[in-house]
């Protein structure tokens, strides 16, 4: 069974354009150019994966009413935030909306296509058990490739897509230094060197409402970030 | 600011010496007063004269066709022992001559033959001096003995002519009495003996019918209307001088407290637009109803549409990239597609030729995006302690491996250098310096940098070699959107967007950024002041 995105974005040629490049991709596609229409349509089916933008015409912040409403027909449903705004609020908001991640419109559709299958993956895999060689564990560490989850000490950190990859490509070599760009690469975004900034203090606070004491990850000033090597 | 010039009561003619100097137009007030006192005084002086010369008529009347008082004498033949019929009439002249003379004023008769009959009064008593009589009391009387020696010089003093005789030659030689004599009323001012004074006497003949039996001489002293002239004027100079004092005080008040109404309005003026080109509102005068307050009021009115101006010009980069990401996604994602359909390689150049484009577009947007999102992060401001040091010493190794064809020459204080802020930002701050030296370095030339330890400051400076900062530049430079860098084409763009990250970054520290140039000319210093954290 084809899987079906739902895109929801005010401007017809780039919902044309993501449209195009997710039925190559062999999705099946559903795009919406506002709130109500797309509220109805998705009532009546959900999709297995939701692209909101989120000014939708005159609703400045139509886009994170709609994630709201999604979620409460559905708890699971991946969703991302696709926008040209980049705020440092915005990102916040829309991360508490219960997004699974958030990309600026800037991203290329690669970039965007690996979130999309990394997110299924994700949703796939999220009710069978781990398996042991996709599991990397780094002391306290565990993160699970396959399903997208990290755990440390036990408890699950709830990342979303973009801190999943940072998380990842920095416990793969603990003790080595990535710098920004490195990171960009790993987490299949181009951004500026803040926003790689704000990424990580998100990160190290999820981490630290699991853990108080979570200090594994380091900055190298001037250079990048550095998962602690364990000193057992 | 430098340049600027203060404006001293000495050195400029301000506002109060100007005010000081329209003050001195009280000061022809003695002048006029002189005048008036000069014209009162010749009204007395007549007064004087006129009454001197009544009451000689008045005495002569009294004495006239009385031929015995004086009759007799002149018939009898002058005997060691007068008869005392004479004696009689001569008592009874004294008698109404003491009745009239008093102190200063001197009546005498003489007869035909010039034998003086009665005399009466003195000259050698001034009149009596009210001298402790002051209209402004304790003021006008310091003022006065303050100016007693220089009235002394300038008035002459009246004296007692101490004239205790009448001189003979006054009585033998008088024109008035001779005219008299003859019989005609006359007067004359004559010296009072040893220069002290002018004494007034005048002559009225004595009638018996038709014959001069005798002349009555009334003289007085004119030094008690000296004394008083000088009186007056010493007054009007105290007076004046008290009144002028005052004037020019209350003027000098005013306009103190004008100019420094002023100056404080020209201070805030000036510094309302501070080096980073940020508009502070005026307070001064903001509320008074004069001039000033209107011109307080209509400079903040044409500051505030400066602020107004600026702060769009700071917006106008965070709307840009938000209008631009739209189209920019339209484009990008054409390209995405295109690319996917796996074209033809002539069209797969044109493909990667316009991804080029986007790509370099999306650079500059991110750039802009940066500053945006800085200035958000930066009113957000969560600050904590961190050591400077430590994130400068990792900086500059970064670069030294970012930058492999610059050398970084690194000068570090041995003190802590703990501020207030965020290290990552300050980290971000770094970057910019670093980029900008590197970027304008010249040659081989090490980029020298140190941070240093004031008394509760934290000095950090970039040094490098290079070209210098146009003059009119220094102050616009950390600016949004400025820049004095000359196009370069195919290099990466630049917004002139680093230095004002920088500027944000270390306002958010609590410091300040300055640029100027080496001494020589030969390149920039960046020189940045925090103030450290206790």
């Amino acid at each position: 069974m084809r899987r079906r995105i739902a895109i929801v974005e005010d401007d017809p040629v780039i919902r044309a354009n993501y449209a195009d490049v997710l039925k190559k991709s062999g999705y099946e596609v559903a795009a919406y150019g506002d709130r109500g229409e797309a509220l109805a349509a998705l009532r009546l089916r959900l999709p297995d994966l939701a692209l909101l933008d989120i000014g939708l015409g005159d609703e400045v912040d139509g886009g994170f009413t709609l994630c709201r409403e999604l979620r409460t027909l559905s708890a699971t449903l991946p969703i991302i935030f696709l926008t040209a705004r980049d705020g440092e609020f915005d990102t916040v908001s829309g991360l508490r909306m219960g997004a699974d991640d958030y990309v600026t419109k800037s991203v290329s559709l690669p970039h965007l296509l690996a979130r999309v299958s990394a997110l299924f993956r994700r949703a796939d895999l999220a009710r069978e058990p781990a398996v042991a060689e996709n599991l990397l564990e780094r002391g306290p560490l565990k993160v699970d490739i396959n399903r997208f989850v990290v755990a440390w000490r036990g408890s699950d950190v709830d990342l979303t897509l973009t801190e999943f990859w940072l998380v990842h490509a920095l416990a793969k070599f603990p003790g080595h230094v990535k710098n920004r760009d490195q990171l960009m690469a790993e987490a299949h975004v181009v951004v500026d060197d803040s926003t790689i900034t704000s990424h990580v203090k998100r990160i190290r606070r999820k981490f630290g409402a699991v853990d108080p004491q979570f200090d594994a990850i380091d900055t190298v000033y001037g250079m990048g970030y550095r998962w602690k090597a364990e000193k057992s | 600011m430098e340049g600027r010039k203060k404006l001293s009561f000495f050195a400029a003619p301000g506002l109060r010496a100007k005010i000081a100097l329209v003050a001195l137009v009280l000061l022809v007030i003695p002048l006029v007063g002189y005048s008036y006192v000069k014209s009162v005084e010749r009204l007395l002086r007549d007064n004087q004269q006129r009454q001197i010369v009544a009451t000689a008529r008045a005495v002569a009347t009294a004495l006239q066709d009385r031929p015995r008082l004086l009759e007799l004498r002149a018939s009898a033949p002058a005997t060691e022992n007068p008869p005392r019929a004479v004696k009689a009439a001569t008592e009874e002249v004294q008698l109404l001559l003491a009745g009239l003379a008093r102190s200063g004023l001197r009546i005498w008769v003489v007869d035909s033959k010039l034998n003086l009959v009665a005399v009466a009064g003195s000259l050698d008593t001034l009149p009596p001096a009210s001298a402790d009589e002051y209209t402004f009391g304790v003021l006008e009387r310091l003022v006065h003995r303050a100016l007693r020696p220089v009235f002394e010089r300038v008035l002459r003093v009246p004296a007692a002519p101490a004239e205790e005789f009448i001189p003979n030659d006054v009585v033998f030689g008088g024109r008035e009495v001779e005219r008299a004599l003859d019989g005609s009323p006359a007067w004359r001012l004559r010296p009072a003996p040893a220069d002290r004074g002018v004494i007034f006497s005048a002559a009225h003949p004595i009638w018996v019918g038709p014959t001069v039996v005798g002349v009555v001489v009334v003289e007085e002293d004119t030094d008690a209307i000296v004394w008083l002239r000088n009186r007056a004027f010493e007054q009007l100079v105290a007076v004046t001088l008290i009144a002028f004092t005052a004037a020019a005080l209350v003027l000098l008040l005013f306009a103190s407290r004008l100019s420094w109404r002023l100056r404080r309005l020209r201070d805030e003026a000036e510094n309302a637009i501070d080096s980073q080109g940020r508009v502070q509102a005026l307070v001064a005068g903001g509320h008074a109803r004069d001039e000033i307050g209107d011109l307080s009021r209509s400079f903040s009115t044409v500051l505030g549409r400066l602020a107004q101006y600026n702060s769009y010009l700071e917006k106008l980069a965070g709307r840009l990239t938000h209008e631009l990401r739209t189209p920019i996604a339209v484009v990008r994602s054409s390209l995405d597609n295109l690319r996917l359909q796996s074209p033809s390689p002539e069209t797969a150049v044109y493909v990667a030729r316009a991804e080029d484009g986007i790509n370099r577009l999306e650079t500059i947007l991110t750039r802009m995006a940066e500053a945006t999102r800085l200035e958000q992060t930066v009113r957000s401001g969560e600050r904590e302690r961190f050591e400077a040091r430590i994130v400068l010493a990792g900086c500059v190794e970064g670069y030294r491996a970012a930058y492999p064809a610059r050398r970084f020459d690194l000068a570090l204080t041995d003190q802590p250098v703990m501020l207030r802020g965020a290290p990552d930002l300050f980290a971000q701050l770094l970057d910019k310096l670093a980029a900008n030296a590197a970027d304008f370095a010249a040659g081989d030339s090490p980029i020298q940098i140190s941070l240093a330890r004031a008394t509760s400051e934290a000095v950090l400076r970039f040094v490098n070699t290079g070209p210098a900062l146009p003059a009119e530049m220094g102050g616009k430079l950390f600016e949004s959107m400025v820049s004095v860098r000359k196009e370069r084409a195919g290099g990466a763009p630049h917004l002139g967007l680093g230095l004002y990250i920088v500027r944000l970054i270390a306002e958010f520290h609590g410091g300040r950024v300055s640029a100027t140039n080496r001494p020589d000319n030969s390149g920039v210093v960046f020189e940045l002041r925090f103030p450290v954290a206790a």
